[in-house]
């Protein structure tokens, strides 16, 4: 490690910690129409929104995922690595990809279950970028990384431009883990998704239950999905050698 | 004669490893330039700082000047196109995931040519050039990969041809293709060292005694000796670490 590298690091955190507070702050900020923080009452109408609003992460995953794609192949193919800002942002991102999962479950039950029905896309969309953007910048720029030199230099040296090689070239050699880190950030989602219910679910009885689908059966889903995934990104990362790029010579 | 590339006190940095140490020297248009030397001793930077494909490595810094017609490389801002007009064959074949006919194909087009009668004369002539275009004649559209390593490599070779650069580089290019085909190659590039100036990066001495009108040997990032081929491969070079190289003393 190189002896300037603690100083980004603390750079990074601070950005953080600044970060975090001016959301905390604007959360708080957000009017509670029933008037007080009753937490059953809350907790049950947060249940009956994930369960309504779990089609709105679709959407907002992909915004997401897409954005993320774009930061890595910023970061990788035009920031230079040796500056400031690659070495802040990278730092920043490299923090927010090893924080667990179970973290950003814990600030999603206080965003989701606090503002009860005030679920929005913003708070939704803090949740999801939190848990997909950095693993998914992390991995697609470690996916960039192992594309060979050699295959930059050979497209290049042919005079194509810089958007030809990422797009034409880059992007195919790097696809295949790129798709497993996507799929595994997505796993992390719903991994996160069925943490927040069974939590809402020890807190009410399901005689209350708003929902005609079960706890114990979205929980089951969601981790099966999860686990589905997982496995997919593992075995998508497991055949990365032996795919052939439509032929690569 | 005015020079087609000239080279002053050109030193590379990888980090902190010095790769080369203030190289000087001038090469001629339309001449075989073979630069020797064993391992390490920076050919392979050379050729690259040449078409500034060496900037795509991280932590790397280049002093001094590069001149391709007088024109000094660093300030020339359509970098592109001064990679069209220097072709790089680099050791191990690279291809591009397409058909072998796009794989020739892909220069012309990425500098805009669209008629397809000129793409295919220009595929044709350069897979002829690159003594491949009887083996692939007859499927063009197949993928690259389905080349054996030594037509692959030529097929880089008709893929570097085919923006018909000034300057065309090769490094190692035979290092995957067998002797016969390697003959063929040499007696294309005494012809196309007419058109064009080439510089010829080998570990076989042989080959740059065969080919280069005028050898330069490197080591250890220092150019050690430049002159006409016949002078560095008689009994009196210049320097002894010449005659120890191509006499195969060391390396």
């Amino acid at each position: 490690m190189n002896r300037s590298d603690p100083i980004f690091h603390i750079i990074a955190l601070i950005i953080l910690v600044l970060v975090f507070f001016l959301i905390w702050n604007f959360t708080n900020l957000i009017p509670d129409a029933k008037g007080g923080n009753t937490a059953d009452r809350a907790v049950q109408d947060t249940l009956s929104i994930i369960y309504g609003h779990l089609y709105k992460m679709i959407p907002i995953c992909c915004v997401v995922i897409l954005l993320s794609l774009a930061v890595a192949f910023f970061l990788e193919e035009w920031l230079p690595h040796k500056s400031l800002q690659y070495r802040i942002i990278e730092r920043i991102i490299a923090i927010l990809a090893s924080i667990p999962s179970l973290i950003y479950g814990l600030l999603g039950i206080y965003l989701l279950v606090v503002p009860a029905d005030k679920v929005s896309y913003y708070q939704l969309t803090i949740i999801v970028s939190l848990l997909v953007m950095p693993y998914t910048i992390q991995s697609t720029q470690k996916a960039i990384q192992g594309v060979d030199i050699s295959v930059r230099e050979a497209v290049y040296a042919l005079g194509a431009n810089r958007w030809k090689v990422i797009t034409g070239h880059v992007f195919p050699h790097a696809f295949p883990m790129i798709s497993g880190g996507i799929l595994t950030a997505i796993s992390r989602v719903l991994a996160t998704a069925a943490l927040i219910i069974v939590v809402c679910d020890w807190k009410i009885p399901e005689s209350n239950s708003t929902s005609s689908f079960g706890f114990s059966s979205s929980v089951v889903v969601l981790l099966l999905s999860a686990l589905s995934l997982s496995v997919l990104s593992s075995l998508v990362a497991k055949n990365v050698n032996h795919i052939n790029l439509n032929g690569i010579v | 004669m005015e020079n087609k590339i000239e080279i002053s006190d050109l030193k590379v940095f990888y980090g902190d490893v010095q790769a080369l140490n203030g190289i000087s020297l001038n090469v001629y248009p339309n001449e075989i330039l073979g630069i020797i030397g064993p391992a390490q001793s920076g050919k392979t930077t050379l050729l690259k700082v040449i078409n500034r494909t060496l900037e795509f490595n991280q932590d790397i810094s280049v002093e001094g000047t590069v001149k391709l017609d007088g024109e000094d490389i660093n300030s020339i801002s359509d970098v592109y196109g001064l990679r069209r007009r220097i072709g790089m064959v680099l050791p191990l074949p690279v291809g591009l995931p397409l058909s072998i006919y796009d794989n020739v194909a892909f220069a012309p087009r990425t500098a805009g040519l669209r008629n397809k009668a000129e793409i295919d004369e220009i595929v044709e002539r350069c897979l002829q050039q690159a003594a491949l275009w009887d083996e692939v004649k007859d499927r063009l559209d197949s993928l690259g990969t389905k080349l054996s390593g030594g037509q692959q490599q030529r097929l880089t070779i008709a893929r570097a041809l085919s923006h018909q650069p000034e300057v065309l580089c090769l490094d190692e290019f035979s290092i995957a293709v067998d002797p016969i085909t390697t003959m063929r190659i040499e007696d294309v590039l005494k012809t196309l060292k007419n058109d064009m100036t080439i510089l010829l990066v080998t570990n076989l001495v042989q080959q740059a005694k065969r080919l280069a009108n005028r050898t330069a040997f490197m080591l250890n990032g220092d150019l050690i000796e430049i002159d006409e081929t016949d002078v560095i491969f008689s009994d009196n070079p210049t320097q002894q670490s010449t005659y120890d190289y191509v006499n195969g003393n060391f390396g």
